[in-house]
C-alpha cells in the first residue's frame, strides 16, 4: 500500500499537482478500478452459476451467444439495458426507483475495502471487520424498501421474509466474527490474514481451530445471501419473486448485480476469515519457489495472493451453487427456528471453545511465524 | 345390499336396472345408506336432461366391500342438497348448478364455476341454443359481473 | 370474502408457478398463516361433456386424451372401455396386455412429472430434471409407437390402432429406471429439508379422504387399500401388490408414488414378457362409421394416475351420446384445498397442494 501511495505521490509531484488532491484521489481511483472489476467479475459469476448448474443437472447450459456460450451474460445485461423500465400505478414512485440505487452503494464499497493481496488493499482501515459485517447488511434495508414500495402483496411478503431472515442470521455471524477477532487479536482484514501465517501453509488457517464457527459462517452467509436452502425472500414456487417481482430492466438487473456482487464479496470474506486469505496453502509462495529472491518474484508475488484469493472464493461459490443444486427450500418457520435454536447456542460455543484455546495456548494459537 | 329394506322405509322406490329410482327423501335416503350399509364414498352425481326433468344419479361406493349403489332420482329444478353428509356433494352440486341450473336446497356456496358469473342459461340442458342472443355472453355485460 | 385489517387476502395464481397450470386460489392470510382458502377453477374448460354431445363417438375419441395431457392413455382407455362394455365387445389377450403395458408406462412417465414437479415447487432444481431425463424416454418410446408425446390416440374401439412394436425399447426402460429411481431415493427421501418440509404437513385422514370422494395414490397414502387395479378384468393375471401407506402426510404421499413407479415397471415387464411370447396382432375393428351404441346407460371405471376416473355414458340408440360424464380425481383434490390448507403457513400449503397431484385439465375438463 505504502509503496504505492509514494509511487502515486510521485508522480503527482512531478507534474505539479498538489498533494492534497493526491491524498483525496489515491482512495476514490481504486474504487472506481474495483467498480469496473466487479462489473467483469459478476457477469463471469452469473455465467459460471448457469453453466454449473446446467452441468449439475444434465443441461447444456448457455451454450449459443459466442464460443460455449461465454458472452450469453453479456447479451442478457445488454437485454435487460433496452428493457422496458415499468413502475407500477399504485408503487411508491421515489422509493421504488430509490431502492435498486440504493442497493448497489454498499456492494460497490465492500468490494473496495477488502484485501486483495498484501499490496493491493484498496482503502485500510483498522476495524475494517465491522466496516464490511455493516456494510454487507445494508443492502436488506433496500431489499425492504423496494418490496414495500412495490405494493405488491408478493413483494411486501419476500421483504418480511428478508428481514426476519437477516436479523436472525446476524447475530450467529457476530459470534463467529468475534471468536475469529479473538483468535487474531485484530479487527483488521490484514491483521487477520497475518495471524493465519504459519510455516505450516494451510495447517495455520483458522478453520481448523474454529471448525464450528466456519460452519455456522457458511450457513449464515448462505442465509444472509437469500441462497438455497434459504432463499424464501425470493421463493419462486410461493411469492413468484419475493421482493423484485414487479422490477423489470435495468432496476432489475441492479437487485441482480447486487446479489451475485454481494456473493462474491462473502465468498471472499469467508476465505478471508478462515481460509487465510491470500496466503498460499504451502506455507512459502510458489513464485518465490519458482523464481527465488529476483525482482519478477516480488512482483508476480502479489499476482499469486490475489490468485490465491479468487481461487479460495471460487471452491466457496461452487460449493453454494452446488447446494442450490441440490437441496429443497426450508419452510419459513424452520429457518428462523434453525438460527435460533441450533445456531445461536452453537455459535456462543464457538467462541467460548476459542476463548479457551486462545487462553491455554497463550496466544500461541495464532502468529506461528 | 337389499333393496326390500329400503323399500320399507320409503314409498316408490324401486329397482331399474343397476340403479334404486325413488320419488322423494333424497337426502333421507342416502344418510340411510350412509349410515347402516357403509356406503362411505360418494363417487360421483351425475345429472342428466331428460327433457321434462333432469335425472340425478348418485354413485355410492363403499371401500370396506366394494360395494357400488347408484340411486336415481327426477327433479326439477330444485334438488335436496347432501353436502352435510358429504363433502365432495358441494362440489359436484355446484358443477350441476352451473351446468344444469338446479339448486340445490342446503347447499350455501352455489355459484357459476366453468361459466362466467353473468352467463345466461345452462349449457348441458337440451334447450339451452348456442347462436341465441338472449343466451350469448355480453362483453358489455361485464361490468354488472 | 371479508378481510379485516390484520388480515391480507391474496391471490395465488392463475398465473402462479407452482399451481401447475391455471388454479386460482383466494387465500385470507394472517401473516403467513392460512385462515381460509377458496379455489377457483374454470380457466381451463373446454367444455368436454358439451363436445361430446355434438360429436359422434369416433370423432370424439382423439379428444378424450386432452383432459389429462399427462396420462391420455387412461382417459382413451376408459372411453373405449364403455363403449366396448356397450358394444359388447371381448379383448383378445394380446389388446389387453398391449393396453396395460402402454397405461402402466404413461402412468410412470406421470408420477415421474409429478415427483419432478413436486420437488421444484419444495425449492429443489435437480430432481425436477433427472425426472425429466427419465420421462424423455418413455415420451420418445410413445413417440416412435404413436407418433406422438402426449396426445397417443392409440387406443381404438375394440383394439388398438396398430401392433405394439420395438419391445426393446421397452426393455431398456426397464433395465435403466429402477438404477433411477434408486438415484431420486438417495437424494430426496431421506433429505432432512425434505423431511421437515413434508412429514406431517397436509394429514388427510382416511374419514375426511372418504368424505372429499378422494381416491387413489392419495387415499391409499392414507392407509386404504383401495386399487381399482385389483378388480379391474384388464389387469386379470398381472402380479403386484397395491401401494398402501401409513403415513397420511405429503411424505406417504410422494413415498407411495414412488413405489408405485416401481410396482408399475412390474407390471410392464410381465406385460412385455408376454407380448414377446404371443403371436401378432389380428383385430377386426368395426366400422366407425356405422357405429352406434344400443339405448341404455353404461358406466365404468378405470385407476387413472390421479385417482378413479369414471364415465357415464347414456345413449339413445344415436351414433352421438345423448349424455356423457366424465369423473376425474384432480377434481375432488381441489376442493379438498379448502379443507387441508386451513391454518398452514404459505409455503407448507404449497407443499401440501404439490403432494396432491393435482392436474388442471382434469379438474376443468
Amino acid at each position: 500500500m505504502n509503496y504505492l501511495y509514494h509511487l502515486y505521490m510521485e508522480f503527482l509531484a512531478e507534474h505539479g499537482i498538489p498533494e492534497l488532491f493526491g491524498n483525496i484521489t489515491y482512495y476514490v481511483i481504486p474504487f472506481c478500478i474495483a467498480a469496473a472489476a466487479f462489473l467483469v467479475v459478476v457477469l463471469a459469476l452469473v455465467l459460471a452459476e448457469r453453466k454449473l448448474l446446467g452441468w449439475l443437472t444434465h443441461r447444456k447450459g448457455p451454450n449459443r451467444v459466442g464460443l460455449w456460450g461465454l458472452l450469453q451474460t453479456l447479451a442478457d445485461a445488454f437485454k435487460l439495458l433496452i428493457k422496458e423500465n415499468v413502475t407500477p400505478d399504485k408503487a411508491d414512485r421515489f422509493l421504488f426507483n430509490l431502492a435498486p440505487i440504493l442497493v448497489f452503494i454498499p456492494v460497490m464499497t465492500v468490494i473496495g475495502i477488502i484485501p486483495y493481496s498484501s499490496e493491493f488493499t484498496f482503502v485500510n482501515t483498522a476495524t475494517n471487520v465491522i466496516l464490511y459485517l455493516i456494510l454487507v447488511a445494508f443492502p436488506i434495508l433496500s431489499v425492504f424498501l423496494g418490496g414495500w414500495a412495490s405494493n405488491n402483496k408478493y413483494s411486501l411478503m419476500g421483504a418480511a421474509r428478508a428481514i426476519a431472515q437477516v436479523l436472525s442470521y446476524e447475530v450467529p455471524i457476530t459470534f463467529v466474527v468475534l471468536s475469529v477477532v479473538t483468535l487474531a487479536s485484530s479487527m483488521n482484514m490484514t491483521g487477520i490474514i497475518f495471524a493465519q501465517y504459519s510455516r505450516l501453509g494451510a495447517l495455520g488457517w483458522f478453520c481448523f481451530p474454529c471448525f464450528i464457527g466456519f460452519v455456522i459462517m457458511f450457513i449464515c452467509v448462505l442465509a444472509e445471501l437469500n441462497r438455497c436452502p434459504f432463499d424464501l425472500p425470493e421463493a419462486e414456487s410461493e411469492l413468484i419473486c419475493g421482493y423484485n417481482t414487479e422490477y423489470s430492466g435495468m432496476r432489475f438487473a441492479m437487485f441482480y448485480l447486487s446479489e451475485y456482487g454481494l456473493l462474491f464479496a462473502n465468498a471472499l470474506f469467508l476465505s478471508i476469515m478462515f481460509l487465510g486469505g491470500y496466503l498460499s496453502p504451502f506455507g512459502a509462495y510458489l513464485s518465490h519457489i519458482i523464481w527465488g529472491d529476483t525482482v519478477l518474484a516480488s512482483v508476480m508475488v502479489y499476482f499469486e495472493q490475489a490468485f490465491w484469493l479468487i481461487l479460495k472464493a471460487s471452491l466457496i461459490i461452487f460449493v453454494i451453487i452446488w447446494i442450490r443444486a441440490t437441496l429443497p427450500r426450508l419452510a419459513s418457520f424452520d429457518l428462523l427456528k434453525f438460527s435460533w435454536v441450533y445456531l445461536l447456542p452453537l455459535s456462543i460455543l464457538n467462541l467460548f471453545i476459542v476463548v479457551i484455546l486462545k487462553y491455554l495456548t497463550g496466544g500461541a494459537m495464532c502468529g506461528l511465524s | 345390499m337389499n333393496i326390500d329394506e329400503l323399500k320399507k322405509i320409503v314409498d316408490g322406490c324401486e329397482l331399474q336396472e343397476n340403479k334404486i329410482c325413488i320419488k322423494n327423501d333424497l337426502h333421507y335416503v342416502i344418510e340411510f345408506l350412509k349410515n347402516n350399509y357403509g356406503l362411505n364414498l360418494l363417487k360421483s352425481i351425475t345429472a342428466i336432461d331428460l327433457g321434462e326433468d333432469v335425472e340425478l344419479l348418485y354413485n355410492l361406493f363403499s371401500v370396506d366391500d366394494g360395494e357400488n349403489v347408484v340411486i336415481s332420482i327426477k327433479v326439477q329444478n330444485e334438488a335436496e342438497s347432501v353436502s352435510d353428509l358429504f363433502d365432495s356433494a358441494k362440489a359436484d352440486e355446484n358443477e350441476i348448478y352451473d351446468l344444469f341450473g338446479i339448486n340445490f336446497t342446503g347447499n350455501e356456496n352455489l355459484k357459476r364455476l366453468y361459466m362466467p358469473e353473468n352467463w345466461k342459461g345452462y349449457p348441458l340442458r337440451k334447450d339451452y341454443v348456442q347462436d341465441d342472443t338472449r343466451l350469448a355472453w355480453n362483453e358489455n355485460d361485464r361490468s354488472n359481473a | 370474502m371479508k378481510t379485516t385489517a390484520a388480515t391480507l387476502k391474496l391471490n395465488l395464481g392463475p398465473q402462479h408457478p407452482s399451481t401447475h397450470g391455471v388454479l386460482r386460489l383466494i387465500l385470507e392470510l394472517e401473516g403467513e398463516k392460512i385462515l381460509s382458502c377458496e379455489p377457483d377453477i374454470g380457466y381451463l374448460h373446454r367444455g368436454m361433456e358439451k363436445m361430446a354431445e355434438g360429436m359422434t363417438y369416433v370423432q370424439y375419441l382423439p379428444t378424450v386424451d386432452r383432459i389429462d395431457y399427462l396420462a391420455g392413455c387412461f382417459y382413451s382407455e376408459l372411453f373405449c372401455k364403455t363403449v366396448e362394455k356397450a358394444l359388447d365387445i371381448s379383448l383378445s389377450q394380446r389388446v389387453r396386455t398391449i393396453r396395460v403395458v402402454l397405461l402402466e408406462l404413461n402412468r410412470i412417465s406421470s408420477h415421474l412429472l409429478w415427483i419432478g414437479a413436486f420437488l421444484m415447487d419444495l425449492g429443489a432444481l435437480s430432481p425436477f430434471f433427472y425426472a425429466m431425463r427419465e420421462r424423455e424416454m418413455i415420451l420418445r418410446y410413445f413417440e416412435k409407437l404413436t407418433g406422438q408425446r402426449m396426445m397417443y390416440n392409440y387406443f381404438v374401439f375394440g383394439g388398438v390402432r396398430k401392433d405394439i412394436d420395438y419391445l426393446e425399447d421397452i426393455e431398456e426402460i426397464i433395465k435403466v429406471l429402477p438404477k433411477k429411481i434408486e438415484d431420486y431415493e438417495k437424494i430426496i427421501t431421506d433429505n432432512p429439508i425434505f423431511l421437515t418440509r413434508t412429514r406431517g404437513k397436509g394429514i388427510l385422514e382416511p374419514e375426511t379422504a372418504f368424505n372429499n370422494s378422494i381416491t387413489g395414490v392419495n387415499l391409499r397414502a392414507s392407509g386404504v387399500e383401495y386399487d381399482l387395479r385389483k378388480t379391474d378384468k384388464l389387469y386379470e393375471g398381472f402380479e403386484f401388490t397395491p401401494v398402501v401407506l401409513d403415513g397420511k402426510d405429503a411424505w406417504a404421499r410422494y413415498k407411495a408414488r414412488v413405489l408405485e413407479l416401481r410396482e408399475s415397471l412390474k407390471i410392464v415387464e410381465q406385460g412385455v414378457n408376454i407380448l414377446k411370447d404371443s403371436e401378432p396382432l389380428r383385430q377386426k375393428l368395426i366400422n366407425p362409421l356405422t357405429l352406434k351404441l344400443p339405448e341404455g346407460e353404461y358406466y365404468s371405471e378405470i385407476e387413472a394416475p390421479r385417482g378413479l376416473a369414471s364415465l357415464y355414458i347414456k345413449s339413445t340408440g344415436m351414433d352421438k351420446p345423448y349424455r356423457l360424464k366424465w369423473r376425474t380425481g384432480s377434481y375432488y383434490a381441489v376442493n379438498l384445498l379448502r379443507r387441508l390448507l386451513v391454518g398452514e403457513y404459505l409455503n407448507d400449503a404449497i407443499a401440501i397442494a404439490g403432494s396432491l397431484d393435482i392436474i388442471l385439465p382434469e379438474v376443468d375438463k
